[in-house]
């Protein structure tokens, strides 16, 4: 056999990982409590039903004495009430505790993801990601709320039952139990397997779900290609692994399963081997036990031995599946140790609250030195922007252009912080002359005041007027600066025609065309009026007979605020004040139109080839 | 294809239930007959030892009774010692035996559970593949994932858990009653009765239960989806700090969720183990009134042992019942869902030809009139046009005008009226869409990327995806896990092969000609310089990010490798810079050229810039659907419509500027 733990990422250790969760169960642990304060009741009845059995067996009934047995017939059943009563209660508070756990965690993950850098967007595909918060969290879930919490009223329960059969008789007991150190070695065995098999099958299950959510989002492309039997292939391939993983979890999951129920009955064989010649007054293994033993004494071992197993048994499949919510929370607090952006927010909300957020007085002036960048400086990957030294004033419309490659795209990124990790300095310069850097603002601070029109436009499957506000509450609460954007970007009239802010827009906005979806988002622009905007070509699918409409909105969005234009029309080029030209990272030019065209530079090169056909 | 009538018959009664489970079963368990009757075989041993060991251990107490254990130590209880220890001997070997008959059991039912899981979704993929476009407007993506890893789940633990418990409660409640009808009918009676009306309540426990499971896996499928569209359009939550929004959002659904949880939660504490207690109950009259008779001299006192132990087993069959109950409500809701998806229609017309055009054929719309399933408004009104092998179409208009409507008619994306659409003389409606779409390539407007190399993205050959080369797909497990693995790759990653040594950066080193020639046209020869590892970078969601220019030309260079014999471009040549879109447009046209002699491709073309449509041989301006204006460049231009105040307008914007990424 292999090692269990040969080439594998090491598995943090079950308690740690529950130790961990604990920080999402402690605000129910109310509920946790009082599931938890119950069990010893039930663990007292579990025990002395076998005791009242006894009891009958070795008095009562010898001594043919109807009213006692009768007495006893009636404590046991108002035993069994008593337990039903406070397992259901146990049963149910833990429950809670558990969903209301796992409702905070999904809640967590979800905001954590919202937080987490483009680049791991970049490197991760969003089926694992679904999977992880939702799969993953369902597994945990399941398992949670019956597994990690009963198990402690199966801890009690053997613990009362051994206890018990101590007490009664020693020598019996460990008769009867010298098979434990043997199960217990092939519990931890097997669990070990479990667990790293479960780590597989998950890991199996993401690609696979990974596979299935791309080919279903670019289905169109599949079937026009005819792509459709590679795909199923592929995806087979892809479920093969999962099957064989869990075939052989099956395996080993079955095993301790039967384990643990056959153990019961070979326990009451020893038992009933070693014991009844010494019942018998046979002097055994054990030496002389005639004095000791009863046949009531018996009666209630086997019974003892038979219910010990129950909660044993529970307590082997309650680990494997303690192995499978470990394996998920393995993964989930993986993802929710990725680092996120930092959030004023969430990191310091007394900022991000207050009403003396310094960027309030940001003029919309930055000025930029000796900018360098790269997508990973610890990969190796080359440097996008190599040294860049700028300016923007209060106002100014500075236009950046450059060949694909040159880095304009990357500028805009660093500037709205979605890639952190730039050297040099970018410094926003506020009213009273003096400046903050940017890499010392949190993202969500700066992007109040600096935002950035993307060339995807992204809907949510809601109102048109959710939207444009996208939940700000100030927006919401005031519907006419709503209206005033959509007017501003020439959005009302159409946002109207179907039926105003209230009208869905279905998913992925497909009840609005690329060109409405393109106005849309312009106008949660227009509604926020940030202090600076940038224009990552904006327009791009917008047709020349709505940009003519498009061109105007523009123009008022950029009055009055600083603009850094990248990828843009020749026309705005034009009219800027300002433009950048860059070439492999670097300003090759700076100036305005006219200067650049008499230079006859890149600039001229540039704006002649894309005039060429005229 | 099953009849719709049949499938709402399904999801209604209980009836309906067991008969769409009856035929699931049958379809897909049936191939595992053998391994089902071992496993029955082996569940069959299983309770026989299960039920004889109280017996055994019965039999032991009672012989220790009649030798008057613990009394005066006679003779008598001399010779009782050695049928006792071969007893418990025998009880030893039950023991093991019972391991092993379990164990087989188990496996035997849940394997096949698990093959089970792995075709039926592989047939639903499958199905879902020949899904048209309206059945995709319809339903979410993050909804159909959801079926296809949880539903398929629960219907796994429905041919396995709960058919294992099933068929155990089938062997093992006759199996235990029998045992104790024989050991005493009386006592019988006296602790079935509490189990019987326990049962009886069972029933209607499980009803709500059903329904709570039905609406609770609902709630999940849509608060997945709400996931998957959050993550989707992260960048957009970032950009306007709309996080919280978004997490209120995503709330709104959770809280849901949660709510139908703790319904099911207290259902599951407070009504589900009534039946457990009621097997207690009857322990406790068995005490009772078998004590009594013990008492009278009609039972001995190993009897009420094995009476115990056996109602103890039969209480655990009992109470696992009720989670039998709990996986088959919950798999049967799963199972509707899944059939509704492998019973979803096509929605295809019935095929009446099905060999592709060998050349460039020709296109002809008659008074072409579509209407959305969703809209009222036709997409399209009474178009006609004329596309002669090899020649050119250019469509022009403003957003929502209809074009792309006109190329998802062409594509076949949906389905045009009979006689609408005829390519080759022959109504598009009937031909089968594999064999249409073989001669043709498509570019549509948003470009799709796949998670793999830039190389097989263009072929589409399908050789790797980005999925099994990505590191999550490294293997956790223990080595034996991978057995067979190697055998499953069958050598299908010559690209990664060949990514080590060659330079595969430029269109030089590229051994497919036809891809060198298709990246020169498209244009990405620089691009790829720029890229690490050239044509074998990946790309898409794994890999690296493309600009949108790229991706575009990407997918130009995807269609142009397909050699196709009809060309559907969807204004493609949006996000790409002027100099570029100059080149591409002479690549574009210069496949007359290069097809040397032979007819070039059929092309239609959709753009709202007039520089790409100039050389087509005719051009249409659509509006609300309509053509409004129709000609060549130079007529449309004479024509002074709005094709031409278009033109004027973006000669003066010098609209294009530089590609954006």
């Amino acid at each position: 056999m292999t090692e269990p733990g040969a080439g594998k990422p090491k598995a943090a250790s079950t308690l740690a990982l529950m130790r961990r969760f604990w920080q999402y169960a402690r605000p129910h642990k109310r509920w946790l409590f009082a599931g938890l304060v119950v069990i010893p009741l039930v663990a007292v009845m579990t025990t002395v039903r076998p005791l009242l059995v006894k009891q009958a067996v070795d008095e009562a009934i010898p001594a043919r004495d109807g009213p006692a047995l009768q007495q006893l017939a009636l404590l046991f059943l108002a035993a069994v009430v008593v337990e039903f009563v406070s397992m259901a209660l146990q049963v149910y508070a833990l429950q809670r505790a558990g969903h209301l756990s796992i409702y905070e965690l999904r809640t967590a993950i979800f905001r954590h993801v919202l937080c987490l850098p483009a680049r791991f967007f970049d490197k991760n595909p969003l089926g694992s990601l679904l999977s992880r918060s939702t799969s993953d969290v369902e597994a945990l879930g399941e398992t949670l709320s019956f597994g990690v919490f009963t198990i402690a009223t199966d801890a009690v329960m053997i613990g009362s039952i051994l206890a018990s059969m101590f007490v009664l008789s020693w020598k019996l007991a460990l008769i009867s139990l010298s098979v434990a150190p043997l199960l217990y070695v092939l519990v931890r065995w097997f669990s070990a397997m479990l667990r790293n098999l479960q780590l597989e099958i998950r890991r199996a299950q993401g690609v696979q779900s990974g596979y299935l959510a791309e080919q279903l989002s670019g289905i169109g492309v599949v079937q026009l290609y005819g792509h459709e039997d590679h795909a199923r292939t592929t995806f087979e391939a892809l479920g093969d692994r999962y099957l064989r993983a869990t075939k052989l979890a099956n395996i080993f999951d079955s095993l301790l399963y039967s384990l643990m129920d056959g153990i019961s009955a070979f326990c009451v064989a020893l038992l009933l081997y070693y014991g009844a010649p010494a019942l018998l007054g046979e002097v055994g293994l054990f030496g002389d036990l005639s004095g000791a033993l009863t046949l009531g004494l018996l009666f209630a071992f086997v019974e003892y031995l038979q219910r010990v197993f129950v909660p044993i048994r529970e307590f082997s499949s309650k680990i494997a599946t303690i192995q499978r919510a470990a394996a998920s929370l393995e993964r989930i607090f993986g993802l929710l140790d990725t680092p996120r952006e930092p959030r004023a927010a969430l990191d310091h909300p007394e900022i991000y609250e207050g009403q003396d957020d310094p960027l309030a007085r940001w003029t919309g002036a930055i000025r930029v030195r000796g900018l360098r960048f790269s997508y990973g400086y610890d990969d190796g990957a080359p440097e996008i922007l190599r040294g860049l030294d700028f300016d923007v004033a209060p106002g100014e419309v500075v236009a950046v252009v450059g060949r694909t490659g040159s880095g304009k795209t990357s500028l805009g990124r660093i500037l709205t912080q979605i890639y952190d990790g730039y050297r040099g300095h970018v410094e926003l310069i506020l009213n009273d002359g003096s400046a903050l850097e940017l890499r010392e603002l949190e993202p969500d601070r700066v992007r109040r005041w600096l935002l950035m029109v993307h060339q995807d436009v992204f809907l949510f499957d809601e109102s048109a007027g959710f939207n444009v506000t996208l939940g700000d509450r100030a927006l919401e609460d005031d519907p006419s600066r709503v209206h005033a954007a959509l007017e501003t970007v020439q959005a009302a009239e159409f946002v109207r025609e179907r039926g105003g802010l209230t009208a869905p827009v279905g998913e992925r906005g497909g009840n609005f065309s690329v060109g409405e979806a393109q106005l849309l988002a312009f106008a949660r622009v227009a509604a926020r009026s940030p202090t600076m905007l940038i224009l990552d070509e904006a327009t791009a699918s917008v047709d020349s007979l709505t940009e003519q409409r498009v061109q105007q909105a523009i123009e008022r969005l950029l009055e009055g605020r600083s603009v850094l234009v990248i990828a843009h029309r020749l026309s705005t080029v034009r009219h800027a004040d300002k433009i950048i030209v860059l070439a492999d990272g670097e300003i090759s030019e700076m100036g305005d139109h006219d200067t650049l065209m008499a230079n006859d530079g890149l600039y001229a090169d540039l704006y002649r080839s894309g005039f060429a056909e005229e | 294809m099953t009849d719709p009538n049949t499938q709402r018959a399904g999801t209604a009664g209980v009836g309906g239930m067991i008969r769409a489970v009856a035929s699931f079963l049958y379809r897909y368990a049936g191939r595992y007959w053998v391994s089902y009757l071992f496993g029955f075989a082996a569940l069959f041993a299983t309770n026989w030892a299960v039920v004889r060991i109280p017996t055994v251990i019965g039999e032991i107490l009672n012989t220790l009774e009649r030798s008057g254990a613990g009394a005066e130590l006679g003779e008598r209880a001399k010779a009782a010692i050695e049928p006792v220890s071969n007893l418990a001997l025998e009880l030893m070997l039950l023991a093991v035996g019972l391991i092993v008959v379990r164990t087989l059991s188990r496996v035997l039912f849940f394997n096949p559970g698990r093959d089970i899981q792995y075709r039926l979704g592989v047939d639903l993929f499958a199905h879902l593949l020949t899904l048209q476009r309206p059945f995709y407007a319809r339903r979410k993506v993050g909804e159909l994932l959801s079926v296809a890893a949880n539903d398929t789940q629960s219907v796994r633990l429905l041919v396995g858990f709960a058919g294992l418990q099933v068929c155990n409660v089938a062997v093992a409640i006759p199996m235990h009653l029998y045992q104790m009808l024989r050991t005493d009918w009386v006592l019988t009676l006296w602790c079935v009765t509490p189990v019987v009306i326990g049962g009886i309540y069972m029933r209607w426990t499980v009803q709500r239960f059903y329904a709570l499971i039905r609406s609770s896996l609902e709630k999940l499928a849509s608060l997945s989806d709400r996931v998957l569209e959050s993550f989707s359009g992260v960048g957009t939550v970032r950009a306007h700090v709309a996080e919280e929004a978004a997490v209120e959002r995503f709330e709104r659904y959770n809280r849901d969720y949660l709510e139908l949880q703790l319904e099911v939660a207290s259902l599951r504490a407070f009504a589900m183990p009534v039946l457990g207690l009621a097997g207690y109950i009857g322990t406790g009259l068995v005490l009772w009134v078998g004590g009594k008779q013990v008492i009278a001299g009609k039972l001995e006192v190993g009897d009420l042992a094995t009476f115990t132990a056996l109602l103890i087993s039969l209480v655990s069959i009992l109470t696992s019942l009720a989670w039998v109950l709990t996986a088959f409500s919950r798999g049967t809701v799963s199972l509707s869902r899944v059939q509704e998806l492998l019973d979803a229609d096509a929605e295809l017309p019935e095929i009446a030809h099905r060999e592709p055009f060998a050349s460039a054929p020709r296109v002809e719309l008659r008074a072409l009139t579509f209407t959305h399933a969703t809209r009222e408004e036709p997409a399209l009104r009474e178009v006609s046009v004329v596309v002669e092998p090899g020649h050119t179409l250019g469509i022009f208009g403003r957003t929502g005008s209809g074009k792309t409507t006109l190329i998802d008619l062409l594509a076949r994306v949906y389905t045009p009226e009979p006689g609408a659409v005829l390519i080759d003389g022959r109504d598009a409606r009937g031909w089968e869409l594999g064999s249409l779409r073989a001669g043709m390539a498509v570019v549509p407007q948003s470009p799709f990327l796949f998670s793999t190399t830039l190389r097989d993205n263009i072929r589409l050959l399908g050789e790797q995806t980005g999925h099994t080369a990505s590191a999550d797909a490294e293997l956790a497990g223990p080595a034996w896990v991978s057995f067979g693995r190697a055998r499953r790759r069958r050598g299908s990653q010559p690209a990664t092969g060949a990514a080590g040594g060659a330079d595969l950066t430029g269109a030089a080193s590229v051994d497919d000609p036809r891809l060198a020639q298709v990246i020169d046209s498209a244009c990405l020869g620089p691009d790829l310089a720029a890229l690490p590892q050239g044509l074998d970078t990946i790309v898409g969601e794994r890999g690296v990010m493309l600009s949108g220019g790229q991706r575009q030309r990407t997918a130009l260079a995807r269609a142009l490798y397909r050699q196709p014999k009809l060309l559907l471009l969807d204004d493609v040549l949006s996000a790409v810079d002027q100099a570029t879109e100059t080149k591409l447009v002479d690549a574009i046209r210069s496949l007359k050229a290069a097809s040397g002699g032979a007819v070039p491709p059929t092309t239609v073309i959709v753009s709202h810039r007039t520089s790409v449509l100039e050389h087509a041989d005719e051009i249409l301006v659509l509006e609300h659907g309509e053509v409004i204006e129709r000609g060549t460049h130079t007529q449309l231009l004479a024509l002074g419509g709005s094709y031409a105040a278009a033109h004027e307008h973006q000669r003066e914007q010098g609209e294009g500027g530089t590609e954006h990424d």
